[in-house]
């Protein structure tokens, strides 16, 4: 690529990452303006900007906790949900069992169901097993409700994987469960981290189970908790603008972490014919 | 072998769940145990747990103190809801329904009573009231009227709302009578002293625009639902108030987006001074004079509701106190129920979190009226006398419904008032006759 | 050797069916068994907010905590009726008095039935609610239920005809009262709520369910439709090596990082047709009619909930097709490259079809998703205005909970598995051939 086009590429990032991003930065403008400058003006900067959202958002509620909260549960919920879909798309693309097509439509069947359909039973089997106002009780439907997804994205991912170097592995004696763990795992990292990701996401993001299932403010997570700065008639926008700010960055950590796994793996491995 | 190897990480991430089980566990046995080791006997220790809306005023907290001051044997422990009236009510549906015993006693919007009584999810309190002598006539007729069904008392009033008038003291002389006095001053006033509406409402297709449509209705004489539980909204009234309604709100003294317009889009645009008259509840008054947001401050007066053919009409608003039918401790919840429904909690709920009492005698406090100019003001306290109800029926979430949509119908254009009213008369007829 | 190998299967297949217990199992407790119900629960007239049909009934039932309490005054109230009035009316008083008394004898002739009534009325004479259904609901013969129903219906009606001709005011008023007593315990004695495939037949006739169904239908298919041209130039666009990247994949995940309950009040406060910024942008670019536009007008409405869906879950999307986009060995490229294709063929030749089923499963994801969409549209427009909004999942939450209607809100959400499952057939049948191939024994 010449210098010029060099230049144009990244003007035109520039562009495209600032309407992407737009949203989010004016909710940080809105950040560290004063309370009556909020609705007033479509000025960008005020001239008096604030960290007294900030303070406001951290001193009302116990944002930290739910972030704490948030974090356990989607931690958790990533981890255990990686282990059963790997398990279950290993099995149903690399091992000779019967109804394969069977159980990858039972497990899509999951997640043909409007979620707000299932809020009662789910309630009423959360509190049947005493889990409300526990992590637990949320990490339960969450590996549910992400399952499906995680199964399909990891069987895709499997089953691009060369049958030869499992042939070979056989060969030299590996066992089926050694031959997961050695070969196809390693070789679908891009796969094991986006499916992570994604998973980790969609917890982080849940709403209604979260409001529903645990209804003590120390076991509220960052979705419901943000909710919970509106009153009756009135939506403190400096304190949730401040609020979301505060829980999005960790997220861009994490991912800024996580983001070069997504793009290893199968390329730089041995699967190069 | 050497599998154990590979499972070992899979081992310990079981483990970690089942330590956090443990834990979260062991929190609640805590709790449970707090709450079954004690009877219903006056001296034994009790926790009841209340549940209501998010409060962001130090209210709740001063309610529960001085409430455990005077009954040390009962602990009263606060669960948070959604501040969202909506959202709330799905979240009680989905305890009671499954006969929770979580919540002993919560806060009510004055259209849930009929509805829950009816379900089975609340408990009658005249049992009560007839033992400790409650003269429910100490409390205005329309928030003890919303919380009767069938005969029986479900639920007490604890705070009440009620739609009034707001108006611009530096820009209006005579503040407005009718609705056809407000349109013409709206229009004349509009532009001076920098606004840019003459009047706001709430428009938007949710709950609120029932409280606006009912004001116009009632204020021309019609009725949704009629004393005998029979639809009654098909009238010559309800039409001609639909015609009112659309006027105001197809006029250009509105805000253009009107029908997207809530209390917080009121509130917001009012107390940047951008409108000469506002509809909106009672607590508008004390962000009004709030200096820190208000460019407003000072120059805003409220008044009853324009008149149409036949009088002035506020909806009545607020929130009720009800037990919870499988509550393990229904004393220990009336105990509770009765002190903040009672004078003193109430007065408490209006010192501290600016809350309209039910009990008449309470404006009659020379602290309470000092608290805003609301109290004080005979106007206000007439607006709350007369408030009219939303229809009381165990089917309201249905009739709300219905209204909301072919009310917003009329607001957008897409069926005229006549065709409303029938499409309202023969739904809601079906809905209740199902 | 050969028997070794036979074991070795043997165990492969164990192995397998063992590592996929774990996830059916999940599935099915927290999510099919649930699914099931509602099913069930559709085929029923089933009320929460309707004492009687708050149950699922599939014969007729007796309500015993109503029935017991109702009954205890039955006798006391039509004996002091009897003996305030003369003559006939006394004796039709006393005979129905009788009449009742047999029918609760014949009712408490069963054992089970007489054990429960015993309980309950202890229940209630300690003020207790009764909490458990089992008690409170006992199933009875559906011809005695109509026959005790019916009777105690003209029982009332009797009463209420004589009380129009006693001429004692106080008298004529108490005979009313005994009559609603009797109405009140006849509606005590429930009739069978199923009702089969009536609900659905009533759905089919709903516009309202077929407008939410063409909202949805045209939402999912815009919204997935722009999520997937954005999603695939995004993605080709981080997987280039170019400084920054890393910087860049984590900004552009941004958006689906924010809670969607969240990201839909921050739209919200974004298009406010006063002090939404976007609003005033595209209003001042001449984009949209005017600042009230967005949120007020039903194609405006439509307009807001499909950006805001697009803007929240395109990263998700690119995601997903860049983790396809990993399991093409560049040595492909790089052939081609030898080969003289430029970057447009490569992309049509190679990426393209080796991407397919990422594609389809990202597709297949996304409709999924997108046909059930409820939090953004519930908290952004709530279904308005005049319901130009209204999701179909948004429709069934509302009659679900906010009417408490359980029989038909799971009409509703059946209906939306339907359609799902159908859109999921048609993926699948896309997809299945190349998620299996070559791979089958």
């Amino acid at each position: 690529m010449n210098k010029r086009g060099k230049i144009g590429f990244y003007i035109f990032l520039i562009i495209f990452v600032f309407l992407v991003m737009f949203p989010f930065i004016w909710v940080f403008l809105t950040s560290i303006k004063p309370v009556n400058e909020i609705f007033s003006s479509f000025k960008w900067f005020t001239s008096n900007p604030s960290l007294s959202s900030y303070e406001a958002a951290l001193t009302n509620r116990p944002l930290l906790r739910y972030m704490l909260n948030s974090f356990v549960v989607s931690i958790l919920t990533t981890l255990l949900a990686l282990v059963f879909a790997s398990f279950t798309a290993y099995a149903v693309t690399r091992l000779p069992i019967k109804g394969k097509g069977l159980i990858l439509g039972i497990v899509l069947a999951a997640s043909m169901f409007p979620q707000i359909a299932i809020i009662s039973p789910m309630f009423n089997l959360v509190t049947g097993l005493g889990l409300r106002n526990s992590y637990l009780g949320l990490i339960i439907p969450y590996i549910t409700i992400s399952l499906p997804l995680a199964i399909w994205i990891l069987s895709t991912f499997f089953q691009k994987i060369p049958y030869e170097l499992e042939e070979s592995a056989k060969l030299d004696g590996a066992s089926p469960f050694q031959t997961f763990r050695k070969i196809i795992f390693p070789l679908a990292t891009p796969g094991i981290f986006t499916t992570g990701i994604l998973v980790f996401i969609a917890a982080w993001n849940e709403y209604l189970f979260a409001l529903t299932i645990n209804s003590e403010d120390s076991w509220r997570t960052v979705p419901v908790g943000i909710s919970m700065y509106q009153s009756e008639f009135s939506v403190p926008w400096g304190d949730i603008s401040a609020a979301t700010v505060i829980v999005t960055i960790p997220i861009v950590i994490l991912v800024l972490i996580f983001q070069r796994r997504i793009v290893s793996g199968l390329t730089s491995g041995s699967v190069k014919e | 072998m050497k599998l154990s190897k590979y499972l070992l990480p899979i081992l310990l991430l079981i483990g970690l769940a089942f330590v956090l089980i443990a834990c979260s566990d062991s929190s609640s046995e805590d709790e449970t145990a707090d709450q079954n080791g004690s009877g219903s006997g006056d001296e034994e220790e009790v926790t009841i747990v209340y549940a209501r809306g998010v409060d962001t005023t130090p209210a709740t907290e001063a309610l529960i103190k001085a409430f455990e001051e005077k009954h040390p044997n009962i602990n009263v422990k606060e669960q948070e809801m959604p501040a969202d009236t909506g959202q709330s009510h799905d979240q009680y549906v989905t305890a009671f329904s499954s006969q929770s015993t979580e919540i002993d006693v919560f806060n009510a919007d004055v259209i849930w009573p009929a509805e829950f009584a009816q379900a089975n999810y609340a408990l009658e309190l005249d049992r009560f009231i007839e033992k400790d002598g409650i003269n429910m006539e100490d409390y205005f007729p329309g928030t003890v009227q919303a919380g009767k069904f069938d005969g029986k008392q479900w639920a007490m009033p604890q705070y009440t709302d009620a739609g009034i008038l707001y108006y611009r003291t530096d820009i209006v002389d005579e503040p407005p009578k009718t609705w056809d006095d407000l349109i013409e001053q709206a229009n004349n006033l509009k532009g001076e002293k920098g606004t840019e509406f003459g009047y706001l409402m709430q428009a938007a297709q949710y709950e609120g625009l029932i409280t606006n449509a009912i004001e116009f209705i009632a204020s021309y004489g019609g009725e949704v639902v009629n004393e005998n539980n029979e639809v009654v909204v098909d009238s010559p009234e309800t039409v001609k108030a639909l015609e009112k309604m659309k006027e105001v709100v197809g006029s250009d003294f509105v805000p253009q987006n009107i029908l997207n317009f809530q209390e917080i889009e009121t509130e917001n645009a009012w107390i940047e001074g951008k409108s000469v008259f506002a509809r909106n509840w009672p607590y508008l008054m004390s962000s009004s004079n709030d200096e820190e947001r208000s460019a407003i401050s000072g120059n805003v007066e409220m008044t009853t509701m324009p008149e149409g053919d036949a009088g002035s009409a506020s909806a009545l608003g607020g929130w009720m106190t009800m037990i919870n039918r499988y509550s393990e401790h229904p004393e220990a919840a009336w105990e509770f129920v009765k002190f903040i429904s009672g004078p003193e909690g109430q007065k408490i709920s209006a010192v501290e979190g600016g809350r309209a009492p039910t009990i008449e005698a309470l404006y009659d406090d020379p602290e309470i009226q000092q608290l805003n100019s609301l109290f004080g003001n005979p106007d206000f306290r007439e607006v709350l006398q007369t408030a009219v109800p939303r229809p009381v029926t165990p089917i309201y979430p249905e009739i709300s419904d219905i209204m909301q949509i072919e009310i917003s119908k009329v607001l957008t254009g897409d069926q005229n008032p006549q065709q409303a009213a029938t499409n309202m008369q023969t739904k809601m007829e079906a809905a209740m006759n199902e | 050797m050969k028997r070794k190998k036979r074991s070795f299967q043997l165990n492969e297949k164990q192995l397998g069916y063992a590592m996929v217990l774990p996830s059916l199992i999940l599935v099915f407790v927290v999510v099919l068994w649930p699914v099931a119900q509602s099913f069930w629960n559709s085929l029923f007239d089933y009320r929460l907010n309707d004492p009687n049909r708050s149950e699922l009934m599939l014969s007729a039932n007796i309500d015993l905590e109503r029935y017991v309490d109702n009954h205890f005054y039955i006798n006391s109230q039509l004996e002091d009726l009897a003996s305030s009035v003369e003559g006939e009316a006394a004796a039709t008083i006393t005979d129905i008095k009788e009449k009742i008394n047999g029918y609760h004898q014949e009712l408490v002739e069963d054992e089970e039935t007489k054990q429960k009534v015993e309980k309950v009325d202890e229940l209630i004479m300690n003020y207790q609610p009764v909490t458990d259904s089992d008690l409170k609901y006992q199933k009875i013969d559906n011809g005695f239920a109509d026959e005790y129903r019916d009777a105690l219906m003209s029982y009332q009606d009797k009463l209420t005809g004589l009380a129009s001709s006693v001429s004692d005011e106080t008298v004529s008023e108490n005979i009313n009262q005994s009559a609603d007593l009797l109405g009140a315990t006849g509606e005590t004695i429930l009739k069978s709520n199923f009702i089969g495939l009536k609900n659905y037949g009533k759905y089919l006739q709903d516009t309202r369910m077929w407008k939410s169904l063409w909202n949805t239908t045209f939402f999912t298919v815009v919204t997935v439709a722009l999520e997937l041209v954005l999603g695939v130039c995004i993605a080709l666009l981080i997987n280039r090596a170019f400084k920054g990247r890393g910087l860049i994949r984590a900004s552009v995940l941004i958006p689906w990082a924010i809670p969607t309950a969240v990201a839909a009040m921050m739209w919200g406060f974004l298009y406010d047709g006063q002090s939404g910024i976007v609003a005033h942008y595209l209003a001042s670019l001449n984009l949209i009619p005017g600042e009230s536009w967005l949120l007020s007008t039903s194609n405006g409405g439509m307009f807001s909930i499909i950006l805001a869906d697009v803007w929240k879950t395109t990263p998700y999307m690119a995601l997903l097709i860049l983790a396809g986009l990993q399991t093409i060995p560049s040595s492909l490229y790089e052939a081609s490259g030898v080969d003289g294709a430029n970057k447009w063929q490569q992309f049509w030749k190679i990426t393209l079809p080796l991407l397919k089923s990422s594609i389809l499963v990202a597709l297949l994801f996304r409709t999924l998703d997108a046909f059930r969409v409820f939090d953004l549209i519930y908290v952004l427009t709530g279904g308005g205005p005049a319901n130009a909004t209204e999701s179909i999942s948004v429709y069934a939450y509302k009659t679900l909970f906010a009417q408490q209607n359980f029989g038909e809100g799971s009409v509703l959400s059946v209906i939306v598995f339907l359609c799902v499952a159908l859109i999921s057939f048609i993926y699948v049948k896309l997809i299945g051939s190349d998620l299996f191939a070559g791979r089958t024994k």
